[in-house]
């Protein structure tokens, strides 16, 4: 058992947070107007993700040499993650076997957001940089692909946000950080949406079936709220810009 | 299920968002509350989103089918969404959603500035910003000297002495493929390789489609604000009838020494004299002699053009003929990169457009 006391009687978290909070969550669009076509930052708590996005563009400008695919785009999708980014300074392999596994999760999950047939015969290049780690990584990433997507003018059938649940005991506990992520187990879902159909689903843990209902409810209702607040930020830019048209 | 968000505290934007309690920034609240934004306007009773408003992907904009549905949309089961976040557009029956920010998507008949990427069979590849490189055959440009006749074989041997790689050029799309991806022709004096002048990119969002996109601005500098969103600023051409004949021949001397011994079209008789004399600068890579206070007005214009685009300002010429005014109170050139500076600029041009009332 964890030397921590995860959820106090009282119903508190360690952060502070009830079982049904969400950390607190800001977003931006546009933030690396020169570097790239779209670009996001997302906070949810202490955890820090930029995402850009470049392209649709022709295969040739890619990174890496990559084959054109005649009916839709090529989607390459890469996660940075940083040895600054933990609380321990931990240099980590160019490859790393779970970040590739990630970023290939997350790859699956936008060709089926992505409305694939209007990117024929291009190339869109998403890199994810992690600033800062404190648990639900692949939930931040998907949310900030879904805005840095959004800002780079990419047809999308729906927003798609991501949040991790966790099981304490008897209770779903709400949007992990670090310190629960490691001693609890969690699924980690995307939801397409306002719609309760899941586009991503990951669960690296030992879970007992019964309570994977209760969870995935907790987690769409989380998702939900991250849409909205997402939603209000893109409407937000987009009135702004509006504004300053003739 | 209830779900708890803290979210930073937010002025000026409460209207919308009606559950933010007054005295602390805690947001207790359900879904329902957030669902406020997203309802729907009723027309003639079917529900539908009103032109201009602004959607987001997955918002529903009309269950009538009736509706033909354009870019940015798609349709599901009767009904249309949109596909991005931007403003809907309707002609006539047609919807389509115009997207706030992207990659520029030709028409026929904008006026682009591009840069060559490659030079292959009969075409060069021309990067325009779009989401394919654009097309410029070697068929649609004018060859130095003006003649119009077919290309020969010579000619395509030749293609790098008039366009090579890394030249910068503007031209109109002429046609569109299948996939999207542009046609470009240079066949007019006006368009063409590009020198004497700067490049500065600018969101293609921020361009406002105009009749023209090449103007002159006080100043002796000139600019084309390509619809791509790449702009050239340079020095104003002088007038053909004006330069001597000595300079002319000059030119000519420098071009012929430069392209190595090819004179395309070199010894025909070209139409008229206007393009004759012309023609022969058309391809140089040369700039001419620029004054340090041309060079000084280039680059204001350039950081002028650069501050709009920071503060996110729709651009066209009145506006930057008004930016590089409002620039001279702000002092030295070099201060114009003050990401503080570029601000103001945008803040003041904003107010003086609202004190005048809008145009």
């Amino acid at each position: 058992m964890s030397r921590f006391e995860l959820y106090s009687p009282e119903g508190i978290r360690i952060d502070g947070r009830r079982w049904n909070e969400l950390r607190q969550f800001h977003c931006q669009t546009n933030t690396h107007p020169n570097a790239s076509d779209g670009s996001s930052y997302v906070r949810q708590g202490n955890s820090e993700v930029i995402c850009l996005v470049k392209g649709p563009m022709d295969t040739t400008y890619g990174s890496s040499s990559t084959k054109q695919l005649p009916d839709s785009p090529v989607l390459s999708i890469s996660i940075n993650h940083p040895a600054f980014a933990t609380m321990e300074r931990k240099k980590r392999p160019r490859n790393d076997k779970r970040l590739t596994e990630l970023s290939i999760i997350l790859k699956r999950c936008f060709l089926k957001t992505i409305v694939l047939h209007n990117f024929a015969r291009s190339l869109i290049e998403v890199t994810v940089t992690v600033l800062s780690f404190d648990g639900g990584l692949l939930a931040t990433c998907c949310n900030a692909i879904t805005l840095a997507l959004i800002d780079a003018g990419i047809s999308l059938y729906d927003y798609v946000s991501a949040v991790t649940v966790g099981l304490y005991d008897q209770t779903a506990l709400l949007d992990l950080n670090s310190l629960e992520e490691i001693d609890l187990s969690f699924i980690t879902i995307g939801v397409v949406g306002d719609s309760d159909k899941l586009n991503l689903i990951l669960c690296e843990d030992r879970l007992p079936l019964d309570k994977l209902e209760r969870l995935i409810s907790l987690g769409i209702e989380g998702c939900h709220r991250l849409k909205g607040l997402m939603n209000d930020t893109v409407r937000q830019v987009g009135a702004d810009l509006l504004s300053k048209k003739q | 299920m209830d779900i708890i968000t803290i979210t930073q505290p937010r002025q000026a934007h409460t209207a919308m968002n009606a559950s933010v309690s007054d005295d602390d920034d805690v947001e207790m609240g359900d879904m329902q509350e957030n669902m406020d934004i997203n309802m729907n306007i009723d027309i003639d009773g079917s529900r539908a989103k009103a032109e201009k408003d602004i959607v987001v992907p997955g918002e529903m904009i009309t269950d009538d089918p009736s509706w033909m549905r354009g870019h940015g949309t798609y349709f599901l089961s009767e009904k249309t969404y949109s596909a991005k976040a931007g403003t809907i557009l309707r002609v006539n029956k047609l919807l389509s959603v115009i997207p706030f920010k992207g990659r520029y998507s030709p028409e026929t008949g904008d006026h682009v500035v591009g840069r060559i990427v490659e030079v292959s069979n009969k075409r060069w590849k021309v990067n325009i910003g779009a989401e394919h490189d654009a097309i410029l055959m070697l068929g649609a440009v004018n060859l130095p000297g003006g003649v119009l006749r077919r290309k020969s074989e010579a000619d395509e041997l030749q293609m790098r002495a008039i366009l090579k790689e890394g030249d910068l050029l503007n031209a109109e799309v002429q046609s569109l493929f299948q996939d999207g991806s542009a046609s470009l022709h240079t066949r007019s004096l006006k368009y063409g390789k590009l020198r004497n002048g700067v490049f500065v990119l600018v969101p293609s969002n921020l361009i406002i489609r105009a009749k023209n996109h090449a103007h002159d601005l006080p100043g002796g500098v000139s600019i084309i604000l390509g619809v791509n969103g790449y702009c050239w600023i340079y020095k104003t051409k002088l007038n053909q009838h004006t330069s001597t004949g000595v300079e002319q021949s000059k030119l000519e001397a420098a071009i012929k020494s430069s392209v190595g011994g090819y004179k395309p079209g070199a010894g025909t008789v070209s139409i008229t004299s206007l393009e004759e004399q012309s023609s022969w600068d058309i391809y140089s890579d040369k700039n001419d002699a620029i004054s340090n206070s041309i060079k000084e007005t280039i680059s204001r214009y350039k950081n002028c053009l650069l501050a709009l685009s920071h503060c996110n300002i729709s651009i066209n010429e009145t506006r930057l003929a008004k930016a590089y005014e409002i620039s001279l109170g702000y002092g030295d050139v070099n201060s114009l990169v003050n990401y503080d500076t570029q601000q103001y600029i945008g803040d003041d041009l904003i107010n003086s457009e609202k004190m005048r009332g809008s145009e």
